[in-house]
């Protein structure tokens, strides 16, 4: 009985994310725009996001590094190792990390804000102030992190090949030149395109289900925590599905 | 409003970093994969790629010059490859130059090596075609190997039937014989000296054999006289003729011993008498025994002679004188 019901629960659960997301495309992106508001949602989705992705970025890489070298020793082609942190963090680690920390950070500050303004009826005090609040409040922050985490991963994996270039000089001795030399002689735009548009997937989905959630938050002050806690959850869970989902279409497209 | 300015300047830097690290990725990628820049194309063809795909890189004498661009069946031992190059290198790739595949370090990628070859030649145009040289791969060099290998089993295989037959055989033992060094020595030291005393010997002969040629000593004579060779002849001539006449002298003698012994046994002339007569052999010795009776009749009467006064002077005047040649030594 429960299992038909958490069946239910799920499948409805879907399809009101879905025709959440396609309210998004169908409303949402079309004008007038709220510019200045997507502009602070940016900033305090992106640049305040910055230090985080980077502290992350250059612990990965470095961590990263560090690990694979015995293995690659093992071998006798410690030498290869800038080659295959390289690929690594720009294809797998870099984006997925990245997406992680941004849906802990981001998912569950968007679930608990919309969420704690749902509670507390602001969101129809703003429908019968006549701004709508689906484009005044999801619209901007999906888009926000929409365009914000493929940012954030790009600076997130220049930091975290910094830190693997520091990884490497640990036990061996490399020029910062010849590391990138090394890591770009491997790495084909098959890399990095598809790394740079699954982000923007990532991003969408840690965007949408916040919103969703704190949009659909109940039972007052409880279920804004809830809202913000299953926020990133379920982001997280996406992210992986995502994932997966990509590099299955990039392996059919033959990017890989 | 201020803040909200600042933010934006804050959100624009970030943003702008953003692009400007994929920007650079970009560049990065596209560097090694030569889409920036001006470049030109060349072509190859070849047997078998090896695995060869597009985006490989070209090397040109070891430096990277372009990549792969696309990669055409011909026939069905044909494959064509179109190589980009950077047309920074252009002025160096001469028409000549060899494209051969190969890998990048033992087990890496596989790279389109263009090798320039020392003849002279024009340098490349755009599309132009290179000689591709048949490079041998991983796959022949371990078949080859393994043949190398098996004949290597088999040889070692025999040698060791070998080493173990020596083992057991008396060269060892000479072998290991430590005496054998010094007597070897000392026998080489021997054949030392002999080839030393058999150059003197061939010196010697050699000056002999100079000497004869020169016509000096005997057998020089004897072999370069021309002169001596005809007395030589005629000396011979003569001694032939001489045996000749002893041979005539000798059939004479034969006759006449022929004759003689026929005269002996017939019992005709003296000689017969004398030798074959026992009565004649008789009577001489009677003969022979008057004699005697004769002669020592006779020296009686010598002796009476002496005795007798009309000789005695005579015979002491003999004595005399033959004392008298005794005493006096000859002068």
């Amino acid at each position: 009985m429960s299992l038909i019901t958490n069946t239910e629960d799920f499948l409805e659960q879907t399809g009101k994310i879905s025709r959440f997301a396609g309210h998004f495309f169908s409303h949402g992106i079309k004008p007038r725009f709220e510019i200045k508001e997507l502009l602070s949602q940016c900033y305090l989705i992106g640049y305040k996001s910055f230090p985080l992705v980077g502290l992350t970025g250059f612990i990965m890489g470095l961590v990263l590094t560090m690990q694979l070298r015995p293995s690659l020793v093992s071998y006798g082609v410690q030498s290869e190792l800038p080659v295959m942190v390289g690929i690594a963090i720009v294809r797998e680690i870099g984006p997925v990390i990245t997406a992680l920390i941004f849906a802990g950070k981001i998912g569950s500050s968007i679930g608990a804000e919309l969420g704690s303004m749902k509670v507390t009826e602001q969101i129809d005090a703003m429908e019968v102030s006549g701004t709508n609040p689906y484009k005044y409040l999801v619209a901007t922050r999906v888009v926000a992190t929409t365009l914000m985490l493929p940012i954030l991963t790009l600076l997130g994996d220049a930091i975290s090949l910094f830190g693997a270039y520091i990884g490497v000089n640990i036990s061996s001795v490399t020029s910062l030149r010849f590391f990138f030399t090394q890591v770009f002689q491997s790495l084909t735009y098959s890399d990095i395109v598809p790394a740079v548009i699954k982000t923007l997937f990532f991003g969408f989905a840690v965007g949408i289900i916040g919103c969703y959630k704190g949009f659909n938050s109940t039972k007052g002050t409880q279920g804004v925590g809830i809202s913000a806690n299953s926020a990133v959850v379920l982001s997280s869970v996406l992210i992986f599905i995502i994932d997966l989902l990509t590099v299955q279409l990039t392996n059919l497209i033959g990017l890989n | 409003m201020a803040k909200q300015g600042e933010n934006n300047i804050k959100l624009g830097l970030f943003v702008l970093a953003g692009l400007l690290v994929l920007m650079v990725a970009f560049y990065m990628i596209g560097k090694n994969r030569n889409i920036f820049g001006s470049d030109f194309e060349l072509k190859a063809r070849f047997s078998s790629l090896n695995g060869l795909m597009e985006g490989n890189n070209v090397l040109f004498s070891g430096i990277q010059a372009g990549t792969v661009k696309s990669i055409e069946m011909v026939n069905d031992t044909t494959i064509e490859v179109t190589l980009q190059i950077d047309s920074k290198v252009k002025s160096f790739i001469h028409k000549n130059a060899l494209a051969a595949i190969g890998t990048e370090g033992l087990m890496g990628n596989k790279v389109v090596n263009i090798q320039p070859v020392k003849a002279a030649s024009f340098s490349v145009s755009n599309g132009d075609m290179l000689t591709a040289q048949k490079l041998i791969s991983t796959e022949e060099m371990l078949q080859t190997l393994s043949k190398t290998n098996n004949n290597i089993a088999s040889i070692s295989e025999a040698l060791k039937a070998t080493v173990l037959r020596l083992d057991s055989s008396a060269i060892f033992d000479i072998l290991n014989d430590k005496t054998i060094g010094p007597s070897l020595k000392s026998s080489l030291g021997n054949i030392n000296k002999a080839s030393k005393n058999a150059s003197d010997m061939t010196m010697g002969l050699n000056e002999l054999v100079t000497q004869i040629k020169q016509g000096k000593g005997a057998a020089g004579l004897l072999l370069t006289d021309t002169a001596f060779a005809g007395n030589l002849k005629q000396a011979i001539t003569k001694l032939k003729s001489a045996s000749d006449n002893a041979n005539k002298l000798t059939l004479q003698a034969n006759m006449i011993m022929t004759s003689v012994n026929h005269d002996m046994n017939d019992g005709h002339g003296t000689l017969h008498a004398l030798l074959k007569d026992s009565l004649i052999a008789r009577k001489i010795s009677i003969s022979l025994d008057n004699v005697m009776k004769g002669t020592d009749g006779f020296n009686q009467n010598m002796e009476a002679l002496k005795h007798n006064f009309f000789f005695k002077g005579y015979f002491k005047d003999l004595e005399k004188k033959k004392q008298a040649n005794k005493a006096l030594p000859v002068q």
